[in-house]
């Protein structure tokens, strides 16, 4: 069998989780890659949760939240967008690959959005291989 | 300190998880986890049954953590937790894990669906035994409601809560109230006038002075949480500059409606190029205005009706419009009054008289003589222009079903019973309060079945036709059901809030104030003597953001703790 990637999804609440409930409700079909942790807002993102993710095994991390605009709490969203730059140039600095980790913007009623970007985001690191993060964090010692 | 005993279960949903998902297999999996007492397999999950056992579990067993695997949280969580309390144990202390929505509804492969459940159910055992009682907080519930659209079922809404002595602020685009239905003659199937039921109800919400309409106008903004909602209302001016209100309401309901099917995406049917091709709501028009004639100005004496123009077709909309049959039916009545030795010929795919009184109404028009033609699906009907010796302007031929024969027949006249479909500016309403919208633009209700009229956010309500094609008396039921549900609400005067907040560890807090300018609320006060930041739980909405934030690690986002959240990392990776 092909090589099959383990992508951790951080969804916000109110816009990203709702979407990927919506595409359950829908009955849109994505590969079985993502598997999802909920928090209230993108802006609870610790970039310590994504070297964790990374640390533990993932070999792809996903962090969706409201459209820039749309947040629930007014402006969560800026918050993490602001902070994902920082969190890739220190990835990119581990010699982690761009496509491992995402933002993306996923309102409640982008069910088939939240699929086509899973689709697309394993076929991706399916095509990268498997992440060789974990190995290279766990020997620097990188915990919090 | 206690011993952690958790009780996992995996609900089947009916075939709704179990036939993608193997139940068993996943119970038997987390039965043998460290810490997990109990591991069972239920039907239904959410009847009184599979909560039962869950409450007797946590007795006998003496369970102080639930894990329930089943759909999403945005669903049942509320349903599990009070389930939990009732057994005596603290609410928070359940965790979902969402294997229908996030699993069995979207893979098809057993294999890969068992194993994603797994996981999914793991990370929430392993994240159940970090949580911690939490208490719940109340705050005021603003007694006053927003209504988002004026036409029959905004108009209901709004009666039905002013009439409890409610404040309503009733925001409509239009420059007049009355909506869809406003345009209407006669309404099917007692044939009572459309207008005297708006009239009704426009004096009586004229009269009102609970109710404070707001014309040709917006809402622009909606922040706020159930019971204490801020809208910011924006009411046109000749210049467009608009004027701006900001008002308090604890509810929010939508009834914004829907858009006429445009005729002419169906090209063969000639709409807007053939004269005397006219869609149902321009012959309406005519009835209205009291009479029927040709683009010349002659009275018709063949009238062609033909059904589901845009409606049960998979170019267009899959969907039955539900209305426009007896709506059909009532135009053969209407120009059979109207116009003496008239030829009514009624062309449909299927007669879809559902509702109450509409079968008696199809028998009765059936026997005053207007010619029923039965189409297939995809045979729709030609038109053509008529010959020199036919009668009629043209012709309509119809492969005609129960006969087996093509069927030509003459017409003056020919009304397309367009369907209902979605608004063009349904998607900004839906982010504007944050509501789902489905595959065909409706907006998505809470439940389809249980709870029709409350979404997935609180407090926002939708009735009517925004929702999904219906008739006038389900959107004034509608109405009347999301008017109940905040009446509901408003009798309580609070609501509870969730315990989930923020909160410093003021032992760890160094005071470098990083996260008093990122709470969107201003909740962080700053102690300036003791030199530690301070969060206030009221203000608090829980979003986290000053949680991800502190450099110190001093502030922790309750319910959504750094150590639940790497357990639920590992759990779905290991």
């Amino acid at each position: 069998m092909s090589f099959q990637p383990k992508i951790v999804g951080f969804l916000c609440n109110w816009c990203s989780y709702a979407g990927a409930d919506l595409a359950g409700t829908s009955r849109i079909h994505y590969p079985p890659n993502v598997r999802v942790i909920r928090v209230m807002c993108s802006a609870r993102i610790d970039p310590t949760f994504v070297l964790k993710a990374l640390q533990e095994g993932a070999d792809g991390v996903l962090i969706c939240g409201c459209h820039p605009g749309d947040c629930h709490y007014t402006e969560g969203n800026y918050k993490a967008m602001r902070r994902f730059p920082l969190l890739k140039r220190m990835l990119a600095s581990f010699g982690i690959e761009d496509a491992r980790v995402r933002l993306e913007w996923v309102s409640a009623s982008e069910g088939q959005r939240f699929a086509d970007i899973v689709s697309e985001m394993t076929e991706k690191i399916r095509a990268l291989g498997p992440s060789t993060i974990k190995a290279k964090l766990n020997t620097d010692r990188v915990e919090r | 300190m206690e011993e952690t005993r958790i009780g996992v279960y995996i609900c089947n949903c009916g075939t709704n998880i179990a036939k993608v998902v193997d139940c068993e297999a996943v119970a038997e999996a987390m039965g043998k986890l460290p810490q997990v007492t109990v591991a069972r397999v239920y039907k239904y999950m959410c009847s009184n049954p599979g909560q039962d056992m869950i409450c007797q579990d946590i007795r006998e067993h003496g369970l102080n953590r639930v894990v329930v695997a089943a759909c999403s949280p945005r669903m049942h969580e509320r349903t599990f937790r009070a389930a939990v309390q009732s057994a005596g144990l603290n609410p928070y202390l359940l965790e979902m894990a969402n294997i229908r929505e996030h699993c069995s509804w979207v893979h098809e492969e057993q294999d890969a669906a068992t194993a994603k459940a797994m996981a999914l159910t793991r990370s929430a055992v392993l994240r159940v035994a970090k949580h911690e009682p939490l208490e719940k907080m109340s705050a005021d519930m603003c007694p006053f409601t927003l209504v988002i659209g004026g036409g029959i079922a905004g108009l209901t809404a709004a009666l039905e809560l002013a009439d409890a002595g409610h404040g309503v602020y009733l925001v409509e685009k239009a420059g007049q109230l009355g909506g869809t239905l406003a345009r209407d003659d006669l309404t099917a199937p007692y044939l009572d006038s459309a207008r005297d039921l708006m009239t009704e109800r426009l004096t009586r919400v004229g009269q009102n002075e609970k109710i404070q309409v707001f014309l040709g106008a917006e809402v622009k903004k909606l922040s706020g949480f159930i019971g204490n909602f801020n809208a910011t209302i924006r009411t046109a001016a000749g210049n467009g500059t608009g004027e701006e209100r900001s008002v308090d309401v604890g509810s929010v309901i939508v009834c914004t409606g829907y858009q006429e099917f445009d005729a002419s995406r169906i090209t063969h049917y000639g709409y807007g190029k053939l004269p005397n091709v006219i869609t149902s709501f321009e012959f309406e028009r005519m009835l209205r205005a009291g009479r029927i004639q040709t683009h010349e100005g002659r009275i018709p004496q063949y009238v062609a009706i033909v059904h589901c123009v845009g409606s049960r077709n998979r170019e267009f909309h899959g969907y039955c419009s539900r209305v426009c049959c007896m709506t059909a039916l009532k135009y053969a009545h209407e120009i059979k009054s109207a116009i003496p030795g008239v030829y009514v010929s009624d062309l449909y795919i299927d007669m879809h008289a559902f509702g109450k009184g509409h079968e008696d109404f199809y028998r009765h028009s059936s026997e005053v003589k207007t010619l029923f033609l039965m189409y297939g699906k995809n045979a729709h009907p030609v038109i053509r222009k008529a010959g020199r010796g036919d009668d009629g302007e043209r012709l309509l031929e119809v492969n005609e079903q129960l006969s087996g024969e093509v069927i030509e027949i003459p017409a003056d006249l020919v009304i397309l019973m367009v369907g209902m479909e979605a608004r063009q500016d349904a998607g900004e309403v839906a982010r504007l309060v944050n509501i789902s919208q489905d595959k065909d633009g409706w907006f998505i209700e809470s439940h389809p079945k249980l709870d029709p009229v409350a979404t997935t956010t609180e407090g926002i309500f939708i009735a009517g036709t925004c929702a999904a094609p219906k008739d006038i008396p389900d959107s004034v039921a509608q109405a009347r059901a999301a008017a109940a549900r905040i009446l509901g609400k408003i009798a309580k005067e609070k609501i509870e809030i969730d315990a989930v907040f923020a909160e410093v560890n003021e032992d760890l807090c160094s005071g470098c104030r990083v996260c008093n300018e990122l709470c969107p609320y201003s909740a962080i006060d700053f102690d300036p003597v003791r030199r530690r930041s301070h969060i206030n739980s009221a203000l608090c909405k829980a979003c986290g953001a000053c949680g991800a934030a502190c450099p110190s690690g001093a502030i922790k986002a309750r319910h959504f703790t750094d150590q639940q959240i790497f357990a639920q990392i590992e759990g779905v990776l290991s």
